[in-house]
């Protein structure tokens, strides 16, 4: 267990969700981007349109904008807001996955190599050469996205990985496949919004071919995405598929994305019918803005689905091993916790807050409240899935009754701890978060 | 907790996937041109901001390439950051995100300014490149960005080096900060360390610059040979600062550490004395000089970054943390997807290389035929 690092109001799961569902957009415009180029390339030259070629460099200098400053930052982005809201999955994550991330990164300097030196050869070199190039881009980029997803993938459904602790047999789980045809299908769509972007920059030849070409890559992707994510959705564990109808928030947030579906469809059915005049950049960037919302709810659903694991199966969201992983030889830590004590388990704190006492309670009761829940809770009120809110008006007995000894019948961990820690993190939320009833030392510190 | 204790426990307990030393090595390489990217990136963004700022047309040509040419080292720089960034996880986890933990508002912050930095950069050239005299303003962020996030992972390796004093900083008096805000540890002369090279590798890289376009007949010869002596100039300038540099970091390390008697230390002295005496050689022949003072310019690099890990083992050695003792699962069938993938990408990338190394020294007619 490390510090905690805690995201007042908005809370660490927004955070992380922001920067991925954006960081969803540069990086699927630049998968799927360069497949569309390729065509568009293609017929320029066959069918003698110059015009396309300033479309293309057009297009490029912005993905090199757009994608390898938005879209590479953002995906260190995630790694360090879940290094910092949760550096043990992460490190269990890298410890598995290490060479996963490592090939990926090869693909990653291709694609730097291959689309800088398309950009500054456009012209200068064969259009077959250019071409070539082009297409190895597309290429590596869409590699990146088919590693990537074994990672993903596990992260929702570890599969065999759980009994054998083998690389392959996590990285091809049950929602492997459903999910890179998804995220496939969905490049192509993310790529043809921001190509309209583009063409609506053009002052004339070529805009109104490209929006079309747009429309119907855009369409295409849609419709065979929402084919795709049904088919993932069969793949889904019951739990996942439980969470999604009993949390609120989720199911909610999958009709958003059901919505964003059906209105990205008809605006690329417009623009794949030649209708899209209407199109200026700042429509293209507001449809993109609907597109979003409509990537956060999906992403929002696959997040949420997954608890009360990070790693189902083997760690909980609040990063506490709650599984045996006999493959790789590392026992649950649950039993070893509720005996020993999750303090005396924390490297962070002065030795004198190990054992707790009528004088330290409150303070050991902060620590362990905010190691078990500040990874989906704020705590202070008004915060996002605040924890003074959830428990206001409640004393600590209530507390341990109503809620801490029956966290496991819900999508949330159980808690972990000896009786005197729970007490005392029950006496924290209640006296110091809430703002409620100090509780009896005695009872806090003895139980009587 | 006693200090080794609490570094063991907190390893991954799943072990890593293969030899550690492998991961090791893979991070010392690609921090070492991670860090030549970013000396690059950092000196190539001063000079094409001074250039503009001082005007004339060489100073301006240097300006509009040095822009452009940043746009792509940063890139490349960022790039190549990712993976030592993610081997050093592998092997010094416990470190690594002890630091990052305490600090996390400037990990998010990091990133954040280097992308504004980016298109601050991406600004800056654009209106160079179309012939607007202003856009300084642009190029001056994107400097301060680079250095900004250079203090941040310079602060947050720093954290990371003293586990002796976590406990204290992250719970001052028994109460956790958990804000995200902490900033506890820097040593001006260890970054100086990483920063001057900046001037010292962006003149060696003005200088193959030139080098690269000499053989071109439709190229201005007198602007390359100004540009290569400029670079050179640059260089020799630099290297002087990075000596003095050098000594107050070597001799200001705490004394038990015992730093200065190690080997590597002197090798890597040696080999900054070698590309010493080749930049004061080449003050003569800037050009010709180009292809092997860039080489060596990698290896001192290099050397740097060996340096840099045998100091980490030394720091974290007080505390018996070895890279060495890590446990392993090994995962024979993964590391040869890597392996292979690395081989291979490699081999890919020649070829684009070639085709750009090959265009950008042609006359635009005879490129065409690539």
């Amino acid at each position: 267990m490390y510090p905690l690092f805690e995201i007042p109001t908005v809370g660490g799961p927004m955070l992380i969700a922001s920067i991925a569902t954006f960081h969803i957009l540069p990086s699927h415009v630049a998968t799927g981007a360069f497949w569309m180029a390729y065509f568009i390339e293609r017929k320029a030259i066959t069918q003698n349109q110059p015009e396309l070629m300033e479309f293309l460099k057009r297009f490029t200098l912005s993905i090199l904008i757009f994608c390898f400053v938005t879209g590479s930052l953002t995906g260190v982005g995630i790694w360090y807001s879940a290094t910092a809201i949760s550096p043990r999955a992460i490190s269990g994550l890298i410890h598995n996955y290490v060479w996963g991330w490592a090939t990926e990164w090869v693909f990653f300097i291709i694609e730097i190599v291959t689309i800088y030196v398309y950009f500054y050869t456009f012209g200068k070199v064969s259009d077959k050469t250019h071409l070539r190039i082009g297409l190895l881009y597309a290429l590596a980029a869409w590699i990146s996205m088919v590693i990537i997803t074994g990672i993903l993938g596990f992260m929702m459904t570890p599969g065999k990985w759980l009994s054998t602790g083998g690389f392959f047999d996590g990285f091809f789980n049950e929602t492997y496949w459903p999910q890179l045809f998804t995220r496939t299908s969905m490049m192509f769509a993310i790529a043809g919004s921001y190509a309209a972007i583009v063409a609506g920059t053009l002052k004339d030849g070529g805009r109104d071919t490209i929006r079309k070409i747009a429309g119907r890559w855009g369409l295409g992707g849609i419709i065979a995405g929402a084919l795709f994510t049904l088919w993932y959705y069969t793949k889904l564990p019951a739990s996942a598929l439980e969470n999604i109808q009993q949390i609120a928030y989720t199911s909610m947030m999958l009709k958003v994305s059901l919505v964003v579906g059906v209105v990205m469809a008809l605006y690329f059915l417009l623009l794949a019918l030649g209708k899209g005049g209407f199109v200026s950049p700042a429509v293209g960037i507001l449809m993109m803005v609907v597109l979003f919302a409509g990537i956060g709810g999906g992403e929002s659903v696959r997040e949420i689905s997954r608890r009360p694991y990070l790693i189902p199966g083997y760690m909980y969201s609040n990063q506490i091993i709650g599984h045996d992983m006999s493959a790789k030889g590392v026992s649950s830590e649950v039993d070893k916790f509720n005996e020993e004590g999750i303090l005396k388990n924390y490297p962070f704190i002065p030795e004198d807050l190990r054992v707790i006492t009528a004088d330290n309670y409150l303070k050991a009761g902060e620590v362990i409240t905010k190691l078990e829940c500040i990874a989906c809770h704020t705590m202070e009120s008004g915060g996002r899935n605040s924890l003074a809110d959830l428990e206001s008006g409640l004393t600590a007995e209530d507390i341990v009754a109503d809620i801490l000894d029956d966290l496991a019948s819900s999508y949330m961990p159980p808690f972990v701890g000896t009786e005197v820690e729970k007490r005392a993190a029950a006496a924290y939320m209640a006296e110091v978060l809430t703002d409620g009833e100090a509780p009896d030392a005695e009872w806090v510190v003895n139980g009587n | 907790m006693e200090i080794s204790a609490m570094l063991s426990q907190l390893r991954d307990p799943m072990g890593v996937p293969f030899f550690p030393v492998v991961f090791q090595v893979l991070m010392v390489l690609t921090f070492a041109l991670h860090i030549f990217m970013v000396n690059i990136v950092l000196g190539g963004s001063f000079m094409a901001i001074w250039s503009r700022l001082k005007g004339g047309d060489y100073n301006i040509r240097l300006s509009k390439t040095l822009a452009k040419a940043t746009t792509v080292n940063l890139s490349v720089a960022i790039l190549l950051g990712i993976a030592p960034l993610l081997f050093v996880q592998v092997i010094y986890d416990p470190f690594w995100y002890s630091a990052t933990l305490m600090s996390g508002w400037w990990s998010m912050l990091f990133l954040l300014i280097i992308m504004l930095g980016f298109l601050a950069l991406y600004v800056f050239y654009l209106k160079g490149r179309n012939g607007a005299s202003g856009g300084g303003i642009f190029g001056w962020f994107t400097l301060g960005a680079v250095l900004f996030a250079g203090v941040i992972m310079h602060m947050l390796a720093m954290q990371s080096l003293h586990p002796e004093e976590w406990v204290k900083w992250y719970a001052p008096g028994g109460v956790m900060d958990t804000s995200g805000w902490a900033f506890n540890a820097f040593s001006i002369e260890r970054f100086l360390h990483f920063i001057v090279p900046a001037f010292i590798n962006t003149g060696i890289f003005m200088m193959l610059y030139a080098w690269y376009f000499k053989p071109r007949s439709d190229m201005d010869g007198a602007y390359l040979d100004w540009v290569a002596g400029t670079g050179a100039k640059l260089t020799l300038y630099a290297f002087f600062v990075q000596i003095a540099v050098g000594f107050w970091f070597l001799l200001g390390l705490p004394a038990d550490l015992a730093f200065i008697y190690n080997p590597w230390v002197w090798v890597a002295a040696t080999l900054a004395l070698a590309a010493f005496g080749m930049v004061v050689k080449a003050q003569k022949d800037p050009i010709g000089s180009a292809p092997l003072l860039g080489l060596l310019s990698v290896v001192a690099v290099l050397g740097m970054s060996i340096t840099r890990e045998v100091l980490r083992m030394t720091y974290v050695g007080v505390y018996e943390y070895s890279i060495y003792d890590y446990p392993m699962s090994m995962d024979w069938g993964s590391t040869a997807l890597f392996l292979a993938t690395f081989v291979a990408g490699l081999v890919v990338i020649a070829y684009p290389i070639g085709i750009a190394f090959k265009a950008g020294r042609m006359n635009a007619e005879a490129a065409k035929e690539l």
